[in-house]
């Protein structure tokens, strides 16, 4: 879909997702790092756990679909390449720390004079501007800035994160959309543009919405464990389960309370529960718990009823009653099943890639979206460190043998 | 200034949030998008959190309002026979058509993807849902918290010690618009030069497990399957949230580097921490990494939460408040990006959304306007986009084709 346009990823570990989005999409990404490869290569866990830049499982899960080079871009001789490139190029990405690109004279308005029709992505953590943007930054920290954080862990504890980084990732998958709309304003009018991605205005998505609590001026939401309180609500998502947990939505309103209301009956049916237990007023329950017209203490016997009946229940008992009877329960899965799960062999998700040089082949999480006339493919297993140097410099800028051994031994590539 | 996307026309059935949120963005790059909604059913977000002052209002969620500012609302009630040519109308009118329902409810309504292909050939069509269109778990229909536990997330997100906490909320439904959106695009690019549309079946779960990729390819490759770790990190130590002074008050440290631990113990006044063997390297940090966070914990206590931040900041350590929505209104940097945008609502006088996140140096993306309220755009879209007269209209809603 995208494989007329060359895509140049300058990013450190921040920004790897981005590239690969558009490489999946078939654009044809070149991964520059630094001579000895990317640091975001020295990042585990490694195969077979043995710490090596071309075995790095987080740089594998990043980098799929590119091409790899090695190039100094703070040498004049590397920077003068890294020019040469960008004429080709239809997009660049980088997520450096701020304003390092512009003080090698690589920054937007240096490219925009050689290629106009640049579009130049910069994914960083605060943003270009501002006064936190040269803040130093890290997954967790992002998090507390972003909103999700305080909404997650127990009430008792400190708010805790997701344990695989998330926060650049919704900057990442942000810098793609944005790139991709420059890129449909750029075939009407020829010309390229510049694009800031701030994680910390990415993050606040994961709040559904409850970054706006204060502007509206209403409660805002607290962690509480496997749930979230909301005012007096202790609302549980994460419940007990024979054998391990589910996630079951027992909410109310116009909408969530006719579930509500479904499973309830169905309780009282398996008798979990009495009539009047039943009866209540599943819609308006919410605003009844809000006014006082219904004792809190009401509603945690209720959960107390539900806790029960789920923790009677295997995960894949609570699942199959969601897919005969519409409940919302869902098992909470281990990686392991996840890469086992039948459903995503059944829909051919996850994809073998080979690494020949390591002799085998890994499992990596299938397309995004399934195209029926144009499917994503996957290409490319990540690159190892300079494995392209040659094809680029020699094949596609015409470098000679002498010249490319020069580069190398200056420490240019 | 032109808008990015102001060639393209979106007829979109989604709700909720996953489906919304996606179309948000396309609207403020200026595409014009019609929302159809059913004046039976309401769209649960509509029925959820935040509302102004706490007062449930289906025109007053912030949630609905954040996902659907831009968009024109059209009610139809897609079960009456009358609605039909509405749809067919708006589908030869339409780019792209988008749908959030489980799967079969399109093909029940004679809106599957064929269908809509022999009034239109080169439409875009995109389904998604919580698992795809296909394999044993397609009809398992709910919301993004249940693609997320069944995702993984859940699992890895907590105390080891304890029940999986969870990300907060519909985790899936804030990971799949972003890719619900360069889907769209992706199918605009490759249509402007082949001409061809397409169907697109997007499972919010399998786009979501993009965002746990190095677990699954760790499983894969070593056998190994992850569990949460609260907020420890195999890379850094002291790596966590930390209690300030006061209630409730947290804020994230992160020393990535020995340099960083060893400005910490002069700022917490305990030097002699750097250079004790249980703390001097990382690796020992990370073997004693609860008797570490006990001693932080004993400075962080004393110390005011932004002081705490201005103060590691400038001695280049990462921290930061952990901020909700009132610590995220009042920051500094938030308020300097014009995070939030205030817009004038029919019902409410005025509301608040959230604003692009993502600047575009040229064509910067701009919030047109507040989310519909329910049919709000009857009239516009009937009348405006495809050209009904007065007569026409009247039959719709006699017929009642519009709720």
């Amino acid at each position: 879909m995208l494989s007329p346009y060359r895509v140049l990823d300058l990013t450190t570990e921040r920004g790897l997702l981005c590239g690969q989005i558009l490489g999946d999409l078939g654009a044809d990404v070149i991964k520059i790092e630094p001579p000895g490869g990317s640091p975001a290569r020295k990042i585990g866990p490694f195969y077979e756990d043995l710490p090596h830049p071309d075995r790095s499982i987080y740089w594998w899960a990043y980098n799929r679909n590119k091409r790899g080079i090695t190039l100094d871009i703070a040498h004049p001789e590397g920077r003068e390449l890294l020019l040469r490139l960008t004429r080709g190029a239809d997009f660049l990405i980088e997520s450096d720390d701020v304003g390092r690109l512009a003080s090698l004279g690589l920054g937007y308005e240096d490219l925009r004079a050689l290629n106009p029709r640049l579009i130049y992505v910069s994914i960083s953590p605060f943003g270009q501007d501002g006064p936190k943007a040269r803040y130093a930054d890290a997954d967790l920290v992002l998090m507390a800035a972003g909103g999700p954080l305080a909404l997650t862990g127990d009430e008792d504890r400190a708010p805790v994160r997701v344990s695989v980084p998330q926060a650049y990732l919704h900057a990442c998958a942000d810098a793609a959309v944005a790139a991709l709309a420059a890129h449909h304003e750029r075939v009407a009018s020829g010309l390229g543009q510049y694009i800031d991605v701030s994680a910390q205005q990415s993050l606040p998505l994961a709040t559904q919405s409850g970054i706006l609590a204060a502007p509206f001026e209403a409660d805002q939401g607290l962690r509480i464990a496997g749930g979230v309180k909301l005012g007096p609500l202790k609302v549980q998502l994460v419940w007990p389960a024979k054998d391990g947990w589910v996630s079951l939505t027992f909410l109310f309103g116009s909408g969530l309370g006719v579930f509500t209301k479904k499973l309830m009956h169905y309780l009282w049916e398996q008798g979990w529960c009495d009539e009047a237990t039943r009866d209540k007023d599943w819609i308006a329950y919410g605003e009844l718990l809000m006014t006082g017209k219904e004792p809190i203490e009401e509603y945690e016997r209720v959960k107390k009823i539900v806790s029960s009946f789920t923790a009677a229940h295997t995960k894949a008992e609570l699942l199959d009653l969601s897919l005969d009877k519409g409940f919302l329960f869902a098992p909470v899965t281990t990686v392991e099943e996840v890469a086992q799960s039948e459903h995503l062999r059944s829909r051919d998700y996850f994809r073998p890639m080979e690494h020949p040089e390591l002799g085998r082949s890994f499992l990596y999480p299938g397309p995004f979206a399934k195209f029926h006339e144009s499917p994503v493919t996957y290409r490319l297993r990540p690159p190892m460190v300079g494995e392209h140097n040659r094809d680029i410099y020699a094949g596609e800028l015409g470098l000679g043998e002498n010249e490319l051994a020069g580069l190398a031994r200056k420490g240019i590539i | 200034m032109a808008s990015p996307l102001k060639d393209v026309k979106i007829l979109d059935f989604m709700w909720v949030m996953a489906g919304p949120a996606a179309t948000r963005m396309l609207a403020d790059y200026g595409a014009t998008i019609v929302r159809v909604e059913s004046p039976l059913r309401v769209d649960i977000a509509r029925t959820l959190q935040p509302f102004r002052r706490n007062r449930p209002d289906p025109e007053g969620s912030a949630l609905f309002g954040n996902c659907n500012a831009g968009k024109y609302g059209l009610t139809l009630d897609l079960g009456n026979p009358r609605a039909r040519e509405v749809i067919f109308d708006l589908v030869r009118w339409a780019d792209v058509v988008c749908e959030s329902f489980s799967p079969k409810a399109m093909r029940a309504w004679g809106l599957g993807y064929d269908s809509l292909r022999e009034i239109k050939p080169d439409i875009i069509m995109v389904s998604t849902c919580l698992m795809g269109q296909t394999g044993p778990l397609s009809s398992f229909a709910g919301f993004g918290n249940l693609a997320a536990a069944l995702a993984g997330f859940h699992h890895l997100t907590g105390w080891p010690d304890r029940p999986p906490a969870g990300p907060f909320g519909a985790y899936t439904d804030y990971v799949a618009p972003r890719f619900t959106a360069i889907a769209i695009f992706a199918a605009l690019e490759y249509r402007r030069r082949t001409g061809k549309g397409q169907y697109i079946d997007q499972s919010q779960t399998e786009s979501s497990l993009h965002f746990l990729a190095p677990a699954l390819l760790e499983y894969s490759a070593n056998g190994h399957s992850q569990i949460r770790a609260g907020n420890r990190d195999p890379r850094f130590a002291p790596h966590g949230v930390y209690p300030a002074k006061g209630k409730d008050r947290w804020v994230a440290i992160v020393c990535k580097t020995d340099e960083h631990f060893r400005t910490l113990c002069s700022l917490m006044g305990r030097r002699e921490l750097a250079g004790d063997p249980r703390f001097a390297a990382l690796p020992a940090r990370l073997e004693n990494a609860e008797q570490l966070d006990a001693l932080v914990t004993d400075w962080t206590r004393t110390v005011d939460e932004l002081e705490m931040e201005k103060r590691l900041q400038a001695n280049s350590i990462p921290a930061h408040v952990v901020e909700n929505s009132r610590e995220y209104l009042n920051d500094p940097q938030v308020v300097h990006r014009e995070h939030f945008v205030e817009l004038s609502h029919p019902h409410q006088g005025t509301t608040f959304v959230e604003g692009p996140r993502a600047k575009l140096s040229r064509t910067p993306a701009k919030v047109g306007r507040a989310a519909p309220t329910l049919g709000q755009d009857n009239q516009y879209v009937l009348e405006e986009i495809l050209g009904y007269d007065a007569e026409r209209i009247g039959e719709l809603v006699a017929a009642g084709a519009l709720g």
